[in-house]
């Protein structure tokens, strides 16, 4: 068994992740609150903001033009395919809605694929300039990129969570969660309010592509179906609470980061999230929430 | 659950055209020939480039068909099934290099073992529906490919997992003796191809097929009616399990090697794109789904082009298919053929025409 020693970095960086995925989870949840679109191409879509991003900075382009660029690709291409098909599949069960997704990351998969060949076996990094410089707590190195990772996991998610509660176009997202239908004839525009939530998970979706292309790898497959990962935290939560999913999301990315100096289950260690979202599905649908899921309206 | 009903419109139609019972006869002719040529003429007529893509074909209209059985009759969505595939195609292998068994026997237990670990699955997971379910099933196919990533294929070593990395001359996974030659083993693959459809059929033709058309209309309903929900969606669970199992067997002797890389993540959704595509209602959208995913991209890799395209293509098709045409090819061209017969028919003999809308509902 390592020592604590062992663990030490390991819980910097499952913190950093952790940030991340909580960022992400908490796009995915408040899209499917006020949609009911679980959105899989949240990954896809930061990919390729992050390639986008990165192509620029190779052709000598200031980084924060860089960023921004991917921060607007995510949101515009999440809006637009929020715009079209949004209200197209309204009425359809979440499932189909869930589905569709599925094929905006099938396109985009293949349009990164095109681009951005892998095949001459080229990688590819995105580094911020906080990357290399840090500080030290407790003899434990801590970038300000890790810094940034949990901290942008914090803000957003508590940053999400007063705007549900504090604002109006919050109110109104959290009136959509529970009927669509009726909001609309109180007179919510909610064809408004479901652009400024698809265009808020894009955005996100571009953060976290950013910032994974720094942490993990600036990899078209590898970022996309990052978004499991994500989604697991927001599993975790049953797509409801803010709170619950920041909660998971820094677990799931400590977990998954500690395990890596056991030797016994280094190899295992992605497979965390999945583990402990299958787990947490089965326990809670033991109890029938799940039963009283949208599904069934 | 993806569906919307059309079946009004096409009975219609279907009764104006012809009689049921000669209709029968018809396309019960047409499967013969057709299956005749594909197991006789087809590896006479084509390169082996060809043959072994329509092994292919064959092997991903088998995995396709027990996806269809999973979203088409009991409205389960699957998003790992390429894991399943996988799971089929190293139980076989194992067995392969480890015994002398004869090839079916193998292929029968690579089956039943894929059924028993996918039932162990589905059997907690069956608790949840719809969207969970199907989110549940990309976790699993995530901890699968992990799993595989790690521990590897068989090569022919020693050990439960069979792998040895230091392995030079890597032995090739057998094929059955009486096809060992490509085009052999593309008949073999059809044949047990047809076998699989087979059964499924007549799964669909009998009281399961009843019941899971039940439960993918209202599961209250159906568990009102009596019908044991649970047992029939572990039953659709085992079933779909079982043939893709086999087809992992019948993919290990195509490929001869196995790696891990081979059931990539998104082919588990390139998969359910093509089912939905292909049209996971009737049996025939399992051959589409096959041949949009297996014969497609060999085209496209020998004119040149770019297999992206095709994924991109899918991405679209999916799309399409949910928001217009939710039963699929293989029920959409059929129609658009004979509205197409129709609108022809109406230009060359135009003072028919007139009265046939006269009649017209």
């Amino acid at each position: 068994m390592p020592s604590w020693q062992d663990f030490q970095p390991f819980l910097v960086t499952g913190l950093a992740l952790g940030g991340v995925y909580a960022l992400s989870g908490v796009g995915l949840v408040v899209l499917y609150q006020a949609t009911g679109v679980v959105y899989l191409a949240f990954g896809a879509v930061g990919a390729m903001g992050a390639l986008i991003a990165w192509s620029m900075i190779s052709d000598g382009i200031a980084d924060w033009i860089c960023w921004l660029v991917c921060l607007l690709f995510s949101g515009a291409v999440t809006l637009a395919y929020g715009i079209v098909f949004g209200p197209l599949l309204a009425k359809r069960e979440p499932l189909v809605k869930a589905t569709a997704t599925l094929g905006l990351l099938l396109v985009l998969f293949g349009a990164m694929d095109l681009l951005w060949t892998t095949s001459g076996g080229e990688t590819r990094a995105i580094t911020l300039p906080t990357d290399n410089s840090g500080f030290s707590i407790a003899q434990i190195q801590v970038t300000w990129t890790q810094v940034i990772g949990l901290g942008v996991g914090v803000v957003i998610a508590a940053g999400t969570a007063a705007f549900l509660r504090y604002t109006k176009l919050g109110t109104a997202m959290r009136a959509m969660a529970n009927d669509r239908e009726i909001t609309a004839t109180l007179g919510v525009p909610v064809r408004r309010v479901e652009a400024a939530a698809w265009l808020g998970c894009g955005v996100l979706a571009g953060i976290a592509g950013l910032l994974l292309a720094d942490m993990v790898a600036l990899d078209a497959t590898t970022l996309t179906f990052l978004v499991i990962s994500s989604l697991a935290a927001a599993l975790i939560a049953r797509l409801r609470s803010i709170a619950l999913t920041f909660v998971a999301a820094i677990v799931v990315g400590v977990v998954q980061n500690m395990l890596v100096p056991i030797n016994a289950v280094s190899n295992y260690n992605d497979m965390t999230p999945f583990v402990l979202a299958a787990i947490a599905l089965l326990v809670l649908s033991r109890r029938q929430v799940l039963s009283r899921s949208r599904e069934d309206t | 659950m993806l569906e919307t009903t059309e079946v009004a419109a096409s009975t219609r139609h279907r009764t104006r055209l012809r009689r049921p019972a000669t209709r029968t006869l018809v396309r019960g002719g047409v499967i013969v020939v057709l299956l005749l040529f594909a197991l006789l003429a087809l590896p006479q007529l084509l390169s082996l480039y060809y043959v072994d893509a329509m092994t292919e074909v064959a092997i991903y209209a088998v995995v396709s068909l027990g996806l269809g059985v999973l979203v088409g009759r009991v409205g389960l969505v699957s998003l790992g099934q390429i894991a399943v595939l996988a799971v089929g195609a190293w139980v076989a292998a194992r067995l392969l290099f480890a015994t002398t068994q004869p090839y079916p026997l193998v292929l029968l237990e690579a089956g039943l073992v894929t059924m028993a670990i996918g039932t162990i699955i589905g059997l907690p997971a069956l608790r949840l529906r719809g969207l969970y379910l199907a989110l549940i099933t990309l976790m699993v196919a995530g901890a699968v490919a992990i799993v595989l990533a790690s521990t590897n294929f068989p090569n022919g070593g020693h050990g439960f997992f069979g792998y040895n990395g230091s392995l030079v001359n890597i032995p090739p996974i057998r094929r059955p003796s009486i096809a060992t030659s490509d085009p052999a083993y593309y008949r073999y693959a059809v044949v047990v191809a047809i076998l699989m459809f087979l059964l499924v059929f007549v799964h669909i033709r009998t009281r399961p097929g009843r019941a899971w058309s039940a439960i993918r209309q209202s599961e209250p309903a159906a568990l009102a009616a009596g019908i044991n929900t649970t047992m029939y969606k572990l039953w659709a669970f085992a079933l779909a399990s079982f043939v893709t199992g086999v087809a992992g067997g019948v993919y290990a002797g195509a490929a001869h090697y196995l790696y891990s890389i081979d059931f990539p993540a998104q082919n588990s959704i390139i998969l359910l794109a093509v089912v939905l595509m292909g049209g996971a209602y009737s049996l025939w959208g399992a051959v589409v789904a096959g041949l949009l995913s297996q014969l497609l991209p060999a085209l496209l890799n020998n004119w040149g082009v770019s297999n992206d395209w095709l994924t991109i293509l899918f991405g679209i098709g999916v799309v399409q298919v949910l928001t217009t045409a939710p039963r699929g090819l293989a029920d959409q061209v059929p129609k658009d053929l004979a509205r197409l017969g129709l609108l022809l028919a109406r230009l060359v003999h135009r003072p028919a025409a007139t009265t046939a809308e006269g009649e017209a509902p």
